[in-house]
């Protein structure tokens, strides 16, 4: 076999798709060609590489779902209208939005958890600023060239929040901007990043004395968290979406 | 043996099948929508399903179910997405921490699969994830034999080439 030959075959080859006699005819080409052996080893290491790639498997109420809707049309399977087909297209996106909203609600609450988790660790680490300024015209270049959106640093002074400064950080395995913000004794964290699809566009909750409010501005998400009392955090929620 | 019923035949597929439907859209959301889709379909061919291959048989709906969406979602031809080779997410996280994430082997392979057209993406997957036969494969994309073999072929060059040549044995010792 020549080198063209047995480049046409390789895949075939190593996915074991070959005959025997042909299997043989590549193997002798390959004791002595260092060229092709080459070809082999690459798409064998490529393949190894390939295998450590992560597996989704079905969410579980969703193949609950499915076979409970199955098994309930299994029962009436001799009613083959289109109303049949309808109803099951129904059944069948019922249980997505359901679905949906129970991973959405799942997922801001997991959010909600870390955005005050960091808020806590923020507050008690030195790292707390990276730059340190009530200039918004300081701060909001500083992220430039830091991050892949450009957040929103407004000057809410008038409305009795001052800019303390901001950082960059993670969140839940996001880069968010976080800025922090002063009423009196207390500080107010507010986190930025892209905004994905998964988490309630809008929401407050108050979890172990620590108030949470986040929305979505055009598209980034906005979570600003504090121990101030919640209505001082819908003021400054408010002030902050007003500036904008 | 003795029940063929979709419980029996499907259900133990759905797994494999929502890995198929993420891998063709990137994105748990589609991928569930794609997998609810499908499964009404398969629901409703069931009685025509010849059993000797439920699994294929799945995948040809789930693929079917995914690129009538695409042609539907796009006016654009729906075979190939030549133009997708750039990373669809931009990743220029400035922290050490991230670029440390970025450069982790798996990460990068799975984005240089789905940098893939879709055509090169769904053979890669049905091969080594799958474990799908050539003639299995054949099956589901509705493509020759000699097909299934160049665009597999041509998707590990492509990705070998991603991946740098170079770099690829020496990253698995």
């Amino acid at each position: 076999m020549t080198c063209h030959e047995v480049t046409t075959v390789i895949d075939a080859y190593l996915d074991g798709e070959l005959d025997a006699d042909q299997t043989a005819n590549v193997a002798r080409h390959l004791d002595t060609c260092a060229s092709c052996r080459r070809h082999v080893e690459e798409r064998e290491a490529l393949s190894v590489l390939l295998r450590r790639l992560p597996y989704y498997d079905a969410p579980p109420q969703l193949k609950t779902a499915i076979g409970r809707t199955g098994r309930s049309l299994s029962a009436r399977r001799r009613v083959r209208t289109w109303m049949a087909a309808a109803a099951t297209i129904l059944i069948a996106a019922g249980t997505v939005g359901g679905l949906r909203s129970v991973r959405s609600s799942q997922e801001t609450s997991a959010t909600a958890d870390a955005v005050i988790a960091r808020h806590v660790e923020a507050l008690a680490s030195s790292s707390l600023i990276q730059v340190a300024s009530s200039d918004q015209h300081t701060v909001k270049p500083w992220f430039q060239g830091k991050l892949d959106f450009s957040p929103p640093v407004p000057d809410l002074t008038s409305a009795g929040f001052e800019l303390v400064g901001g950082r960059i950080d993670r969140i839940g395995g996001r880069t968010a901007a976080a800025l922090v913000y002063k009423r009196r004794q207390h500080m107010i964290h507010v986190f930025v990043w892209p905004a994905s699809g998964n988490v309630r566009a809008s929401d407050a909750r108050t979890i172990r004395g620590f108030h949470e409010r986040h929305w979505t501005s055009g598209d980034l998400s906005v979570w600003a968290v504090s121990d101030v009392n919640d209505d001082d955090l819908k003021m400054f929620a408010a002030a902050y979406m007003a500036s904008r | 043996m003795s029940q063929h019923t979709f419980e029996t035949v499907v259900v133990p597929h759905l797994d494999a099948a929502h890995n198929y439907a993420r891998w063709l859209t990137r994105n748990d959301a589609d991928a569930e929508d794609v997998l609810q889709d499908a499964a009404v379909r398969a629901f409703r061919f069931f009685s025509s399903l010849r059993a000797d291959n439920p699994r294929a048989w799945l995948f040809t709906i789930v693929r079917n179910t995914w690129y009538a969406r695409v042609a539907q979602r796009e006016a654009r031809p729906h075979v190939t997405e030549y133009d997708e080779m750039a990373d669809p997410r931009p990743n220029h996280h400035p922290d050490p921490e991230a670029q440390l994430l970025r450069q982790q082997t798996v990460d990068r392979v799975r984005r240089a699969v789905e940098s893939l057209p879709l055509d090169f993406r769904e053979v890669i997957v049905l091969r080594e994830l799958e474990g799908l036969s050539y003639k299995e494969i054949a099956e589901v994309i509705g493509a020759p034999i000699g097909t299934v073999m160049s665009r597999l072929s041509r998707a590990r060059e492509r990705l070998i080439d991603l991946l740098g040549p170079a770099a690829l044995p020496g990253e698995v010792r």
